[in-house]
């Protein structure tokens, strides 16, 4: 009985102010697309560092014709040269953080690069001459990138050490900006919520003083009284993760999945499905938010 | 069943205290009436005795128990315990008869089925049978305080307290009300009514507790509005409960 009323008090006031319980639902749903975006964004790092990490390699180029660092004093690398930095490879100090390594020679860089720019004119003016041959090092731990760098950028023969890792990074670094803007507008977004829901309430408890007036003095306990007007808030609320989640799993779908993993094959994107683990997270925030400023608004406007 | 020890209430430090070491109990069963002019503390009293507010200095006791030892989430059922009735009503207009006492009772969590047992019977002793189905503005002025009276002892609180409950009607319409209360009152109810309608002091002969600037200038047996005693009494301290006559 005393649910049914409840039930039945939360759908009247829900009614009786469709337009602010419409703006909460707005507001709460835009603040939450952003944090559901700014989760989707970090994501989309996690499962690109993962993907990426396995495959990255530290390149160590030879020495070219061209090459101009003080390393390459003696011109391109010798084959003596070469043996040297494969004793160093396989010497104590440097194979514990080495799982493996591969010499790519000169015609073979020529291929990798038409390959990777097979619809470029660029491919037609290379010749094998031009590429460094290099030595390719996967790492136990990429993060050791230092080791290799320090062991090999001095060695004669070597033009340079590169770490993949590091364009990585610059990609990754960007995105994880990107998400902390989406995190800072849903903060503000929040803030707008909070006080929204907070005027409903206020709005919601004025309208209804002769009601709730009554209920105190026939007894009417705390929790009966005020459970109305905080689930009003908490039901817009719901409403509005609601909506965010599916906006956010709907732009994973369209934008991520169907278009950007269709275009960009051989990177790792996420799935519209992962996205959906982020939902729970989206409505239990915005019960929080509803439920915490609704309670605190009625501790002010509503003495029971 | 309502004792007042003692208490002080004051609501600013500047001005006069609104009670004024006001000391007198009210017996189960009794019927009182709290007269006095505007400001003299009538309100006050009531308010503390639903913990509306807090004695400054003093104990209330209702049924035995000091308000201030009733912690906040025990108010309601203090509160069950008292049925209160108001000049204005305070009636919800978008809800019928039945439903506007039904309320009382629903927002406590009884069950529809006590409820529509109930109800009919509470409207039939406030004599609103027949009226289950009309809103408050089909009715008038005496049948909606009718109404208000049916909501406050639907679900038999051991006291009735009435501010100023004929304030808003003509003398004719008082007298039923009055009736009601006092129908109420013989089926066992404490009832305190505050007012200042001399008329229906007097012709109902009960006691009467007379408050001027927060202090109890007389209280008094089957007494009438204005005292036929001229001599001023210390607040209190004259009467024994023996004294009283319990109707």
């Amino acid at each position: 009985m005393r649910l049914a009323f409840i039930l039945s008090e939360i759908g009247g006031g829900l009614r009786r102010n469709v337009s602010m319980v419409v703006s909460v639902i707005l507001v709460t749903f835009v603040s939450l697309t952003f944090v559901g975006t700014a989760g989707m964004l970090q994501m989309q790092i996690n499962q690109m560092k993962g993907y990426w990490y396995d495959k990255v390699q530290v390149a160590v180029f030879l020495c070219v014709d061209t090459s101009t660092s003080p390393t390459c004093a003696s011109g391109p690398a010798t084959d003596e040269q070469k043996k040297n930095i494969e004793t160093l490879l396989d010497s104590a100090a440097v194979k514990p953080y080495v799982t493996s390594w591969a010499y790519e020679s000169q015609p073979d860089a020529l291929n990798h690069f038409k390959e990777q720019f097979a619809n470029s004119p660029i491919v037609d003016s290379v010749t094998a001459d031009q590429l460094p041959a290099s030595f390719r090092i996967n790492m136990v731990n990429p993060e050791k990138y230092e080791i290799i760098n320090e062991t090999f950028s001095a060695t004669p023969g070597v033009e340079t050490v590169i770490d993949q890792r590091q364009l990585l990074e610059r990609l990754f670094s960007v995105m994880n900006i990107a998400s902390l803007v989406a995190v800072g507008i849903a903060g503000l977004m929040i803030v707008c919520a909070i006080l929204l829901i907070a005027t409903t309430i206020k709005l919601s408890a004025f309208s209804r003083r002769r009601e709730t007036g009554i209920m105190r003095l026939v007894g009417a306990s705390k929790a009966v009284i005020q459970l109305p007007f905080v689930m009003e808030g908490v039901v817009a609320a719901v409403i509005g993760a609601v909506l965010a989640s599916g906006t956010v799993w709907a732009v994973a779908k369209f934008f991520i999945q169907d278009y950007l993993a269709d275009q960009y094959k051989d990177t790792a994107f996420i799935s519209a499905n992962q996205v959906l683990i982020l939902t729970p997270g989206l409505i239990v925030l915005g019960i929080l938010l509803a439920g915490v400023s609704s309670l605190l608004t009625l501790r002010k406007y509503l003495k029971v | 069943m309502i004792r007042f020890d003692n208490v002080t209430k004051i609501y600013d430090q500047k001005t006069r205290p609104a009670l004024d070491s006001v000391s007198l109990e009210i017996d189960r069963g009794e019927f009182a009436f709290l007269v006095g002019a505007s400001g003299s503390g009538k309100s006050t009293f009531l308010r503390l005795v639903l913990k509306e507010d807090h004695a400054t200095r003093g104990a209330v006791y209702v049924a035995g128990q000091n308000v201030a030892n009733i912690s906040s989430w025990r108010v309601p059922k203090l509160r069950r315990g008292i049925g209160v009735v108001f000049q204005d009503f305070r009636l919800l207009p978008n809800k019928t008869v039945f439903a506007n006492v039904a309320f009382a009772m629903q927002v406590i969590g009884k069950s529809r089925d006590i409820i529509r047992e109930t109800v009919p019977e509470v409207l039939k002793t406030v004599g609103l049978e027949g009226k289950e189905n009309r809103l408050p503005h089909e009715l008038s002025g005496g049948e909606q305080q009718r109404v208000a009276i049916a909501r406050a002892v639907v679900n038999k609180p051991a006291i009735l307290l009435a501010d100023e409950p004929t304030g808003n009607l003509d003398p004719t319409t008082s007298l039923g009300i009055m009736k009601v209360l006092d129908k109420i009152n013989q089926n066992g109810t404490t009832v305190v009514m505050a007012t200042h309608d001399d008329d229906i002091v007097n012709s109902m002969r009960k006691r009467v507790i007379e408050l001027r600037n927060g202090v109890v200038l007389r209280d008094e047996a089957k007494a009438l509005y204005t005292s036929m005693i001229p001599v001023v009494q210390a607040a209190g301290s004259d009467r024994e409960p023996s004294a009283e006559a319990p109707e």
